[in-house]
């Protein structure tokens, strides 16, 4: 058995090894070298030259505060959401379960505009109105701030959180609480004492994965940070390439570095409070069932307090899309505009064969990547959370490699990685490199999900005869459906989206939707980029919930 | 002697076109021509080409930022995928001092300025023009801008969207461009950077952002391309028509020296450069172009004077970015 779990062991460390140190070790030679290659004499200049600029320090500052902010707003919202949805028996949950993963399948760059279009201090939307209703002389919100930027992020950070606490809270055990009730409990007191700490790793992993993915975002300090003046780190990276033609990829490496060591860092601590992995088991074999927390008369006032932020946190910035879709050009609401609405940019984007290729690759990249993805996650969430050995630490430290680097510059690492190999301009380097920077979109959820899972359950199958393949396939997957399911939206809509890999390693013939949508803003055509945006929604949906849907009937079954 | 110069013309012309053919048949057994380029917009004309010659062309659409990575990578791997690049002349500049480009003087070039003939490898074609385009539903026409100094007046204050002048490299050559050959003194230029800052103009990431915020009203001027009064009509956006001349960076073609497809490279670049696709650019995309007699379907454009800057390295780049970061409060 044991040496099974260490052959298994390593044999994962080789292959998600080979999957995410390639284009990270091309990025700490290219960090050493002088020129603009991978390969170049050795030189410690690049690090030298970023880390001694005086702006580094202003830069962190910000960076801490955009990022801990937007982390804490996403676990927070994905919280409370993630309890009333899957605990409690509030209305129409079904519904905020797909609002809540909505802004997961927006592109970041819409999303953002979106609300830019909604609280721009000159003539927001939101502000608009605000100002109609209460006569204010002056808009009273601006989404140029630092604030703005944490309430966009934290948003586009939700479902990441979201997907990752709610299996974890569908399969508590209903006994804990109920036990701190008959000592006398209250429910609140049930919650913040029982409930919250043993969902501890989920929700840790839900902040560690927002810290990481809001250190490496782009399209809201870009959007909204840029004309706030508020640069962050992915903004710095940004003036780092762009000023000048003979762009220095080492030199944003090595500022990269540091993000690497910060989320390697955070995955040593999460290791360190999750470690006791004994204490946060909720399924034994003891007669596990999850109940429904009956919310009485908190029912209709909660209900309200989710439909109203489901509202203007979602669905409005969605709303806004759709309407910018239909409209000749960027115009606030009016009798015009609405005179002027056609089905042009749906018409030009649906005819685009450009457009149509790239929809097919997009949805080909979701379905195989994901699946894929899930597959090689299960066996990784396995070894992390029940084979503790110093070599599981490895593994996990590896997984996360390729998605702590800003995204800016790992797609950079790949094309210099991928073109030493035949796979060069291929779709397959896009389904390795996609795979190979969100591992952590499948191992998250499924990790929270073993670690909740019992060892006995696992041992009775083996006492019993069964081998651990068989035990997998027939004691730990079906009670892992929850965190497949949520794994596997998660790593789809991700791929659908994708931007910072594709833009890099996309050629003719394997273009995606992103990158499509990427030229469509390049050229400031937001009516079809919102149209292509639109469609990708649609298509994220209906794959959220083709999952939902397979996942529920092997669950049944 | 009159019959013996018609003759040797003939015989010239048949032999042009002897050699256009042949360099057809060959780009045709090639199969396809791959066009790297940074320029946007350009798929008509890549239709026309595959349709008009038989021969596929693939355009794969590269940033600026990353175009120099992306070559040279691919070129010192002995995987360079592209048989033409386009891009800013300084990105063309670097490419061949690394090697990448071929000679080639493409004949349907002829006709160009000579000052566009950089060098036997670099064919100037264009200009990435550069002016102050306003919402015309919200600029009463007394208060559009006749000079750039004017975008100093308090008229303009929180009015005005440009792309980041920190680091967008084609604003801050275009502010050095006004420098050298708008601004009588540097101490004008000086005054009118520092009034355009005290504005608060709104910072965007590239040219791309900027038209939006005009057509909704948000803001009501951007320091912008006119092509997008083309490529975003019906959207209410127009062009200040100042007295002073129009800048903007010299857009670059050549053939790349290990080209997969060279004949298709240079079927290519004719093709390019040819009336037929110029006018498409300019009628279809709003370019600029450096064709004799071709100009984009804007008002007055065919009027102005439009100046090419002069290349900036990229140490003077980094140095004006960091420069105009002071002067402009850039955080």
């Amino acid at each position: 058995m044991t040496n099974a779990r260490s052959r298994l062991t390593y044999l994962l460390i080789a292959i998600v090894g080979a999957l995410t140190v390639c284009p990270v070790l091309m990025l700490v030679l290219g960090s050493f070298s002088e020129g603009l290659t991978a390969f170049g004499v050795f030189t410690t200049d690049k690090y030298v030259e970023a880390y001694t600029d005086p702006e580094f320090f202003k830069v962190m500052i910000n960076t801490t505060i955009f990022v801990l902010g937007s982390s804490m707003l996403s676990t927070v919202l994905a919280i409370f959401l993630a309890y009333l949805n899957t605990r409690t028996d509030i209305p129409f949950k079904f519904l905020f379960g797909i609002i809540s993963i909505i802004p997961m399948m927006i592109p970041h760059l819409l999303f953002s505009v979106s609300w830019a279009l909604l609280l721009n201090p000159s003539n927001g939307l939101l502000n608009l109105a605000l100002m109609e209703t209460f006569g204010l002389d002056n808009a009273p919100f601006n989404i140029y701030t630092i604030w703005g930027m944490i309430l966009v992020e934290g948003l586009l950070d939700l479902p990441i959180a979201y997907l990752i606490i709610a299996p974890a809270m569908a399969s508590f055990d209903v006994a804990l609480e109920e036990s701190s009730r008959v000592f006398g409990a209250g429910s609140w007191r049930t919650l913040v004492r029982v409930t919250l700490p043993v969902l501890r790793p989920a929700i840790l992993a839900a902040f560690i994965l927002g810290v990481v993915r809001s250190l490496a975002s782009f399209a809201v300090p870009s959007v909204i940070g840029m004309p706030g003046r508020v640069q962050v780190l992915a903004t710095h990276l940004y003036e780092m390439i762009a000023t000048g033609f003979a762009t220095d990829y080492g030199k944003a490496a090595a500022v990269g570095m540091s993000v690497l060591a910060a989320s390697v860092t955070l995955i040593v601590i999460y290791r360190t409070l999750t470690a006791e992995s004994e204490k946060y088991v909720t399924i034994s074999s003891r007669g596990f069932r999850p109940t429904v927390v009956e919310l009485g008369k908190a029912r209709m006032p909660l209900f309200g307090v989710v439909g109203v932020l489901s509202f203007v946190l979602i669905v409005l910035p969605v709303a806004v899309l759709l309407y910018t879709s239909f409209v000749p050009y960027s115009m606030v609401p009016s009798a015009r505009a609405f005179s002027m609405m056609s089905l042009k940019h749906w018409t030009d984007v649906l005819n685009d064969p450009i457009s149509l290729l790239s929809l097919k690759n997009s949805l080909f990249l979701a379905v195989v990547g994901a699946t894929l993805g899930v597959i090689l996650s299960v066996f990784v969430a396995y070894v992390i959370v029940k084979v503790k050995t110093r070599a599981s630490g490895v593994l996990e430290s590896l997984s996360y490699l390729s998605f702590s680097f800003p995204g800016i510059v790992i797609g950079v690492g790949f094309m210099w990685f991928f073109v030493q190999t035949p796979l060069y301009a291929t779709i397959w380097a896009l389904l390795l490199g996609y795979i190979a920077t969100y591992l952590p979109y499948g191992i998250r959820p499924m990790s929270s999900a073993f670690i909740q899972i019992h060892s006995h359950l696992e041992e009775s199958s083996l006492v019993c005869g069964a081998s651990p393949m068989t035990t997998m396939r027939r004691i730990i997957v079906p009670l892992l459906i929850p965190g497949i399911v949520s794994g596997w939206i998660l790593m789809a809509s991700m791929f659908v989206r994708e931007l910072t890999l594709s833009v890099v390693l996309s050629r003719p013939g394997t273009e995606v939707l992103a990158v499509q949508i990427l030229r469509f803003a390049e050229d400031g055509l937001w009516g079809r980029l919102s149209a292509l945006g639109m469609i990708m929604i649609l298509i994220s949906t209906a794959l959220v919930v083709v999952a939902t849907l397979v996942g529920g009937r092997f669950k049944t079954a | 002697m009159k019959k013996l110069l018609i003759a040797l013309f003939v015989l010239c012309a048949t032999s042009a076109q002897a050699q256009d053919k042949s360099l057809l048949d060959r780009a045709r057994t090639e199969g396809k021509a791959s066009f790297y380029a940074n320029i946007t917009a350009i798929e008509p004309i890549m239709k026309a080409f595959t349709a008009d010659t038989g021969v596929k062309g693939e355009y794969t659409r590269i940033s600026t930022s990353k175009f120099v990575a992306t070559a040279i990578t691919e070129f010192e791997a002995g995987k360079l995928l592209a048989d033409v690049v386009q891009a800013p002349l300084p990105v063309l500049d670097l490419l061949k001092d690394k090697g990448v480009l071929a000679a080639y003087r493409s004949p349907a070039a002829a006709g160009y300025p000579e000052w566009t003939r950089k060098d036997d490898r670099i064919q100037l074609f264009g200009i990435e023009y550069v002016a102050l385009i306003y919402n015309k539903e919200r600029v009463k026409k007394e208060d559009v801008p006749k000079r750039y100094e004017d975008l100093t007046l308090p008229k303009w204050k929180n009015q005005i969207v440009m792309a980041n002048p920190a680091n967008h490299a084609t604003t801050i050559s275009w502010l050095i461009g006004l420098k050298e050959n708008v601004f009588k003194s540097e101490a004008e230029w000086m005054k009118f950077l520092n009034g355009l800052a005290a504005n608060k103009p709104m910072f965007v990431a590239s040219f791309g952002p900027t038209p939006a915020p005009v057509e909704s009203g948000e803001k009501l001027i951007a320091i912008s391309m006119p092509k997008y009064i083309v490529t975003k009509a019906p959207a209410p956006l127009a062009w200040a028509q100042v007295s002073q001349p129009m800048l903007g960076t010299p857009r670059a073609i050549a053939v790349t020296s290990k080209a997969p497809h060279p004949a298709a490279a240079r079927a290519f670049v004719d093709y390019w450069l040819s009336k037929k696709s110029m006018e498409m650019l300019a009628k279809e995309v709003g370019e600029y172009v450096l064709a004799p007699g071709i100009y984009p379907p804007i008002e007055g454009i065919s009027k102005a004077k439009v100046i090419a800057i002069r290349e900036l390295s990229d140490d003077e780049i980094q140095k004006w970015g960091a420069e105009f970061k002071k002067i402009f409060d850039v955080k």
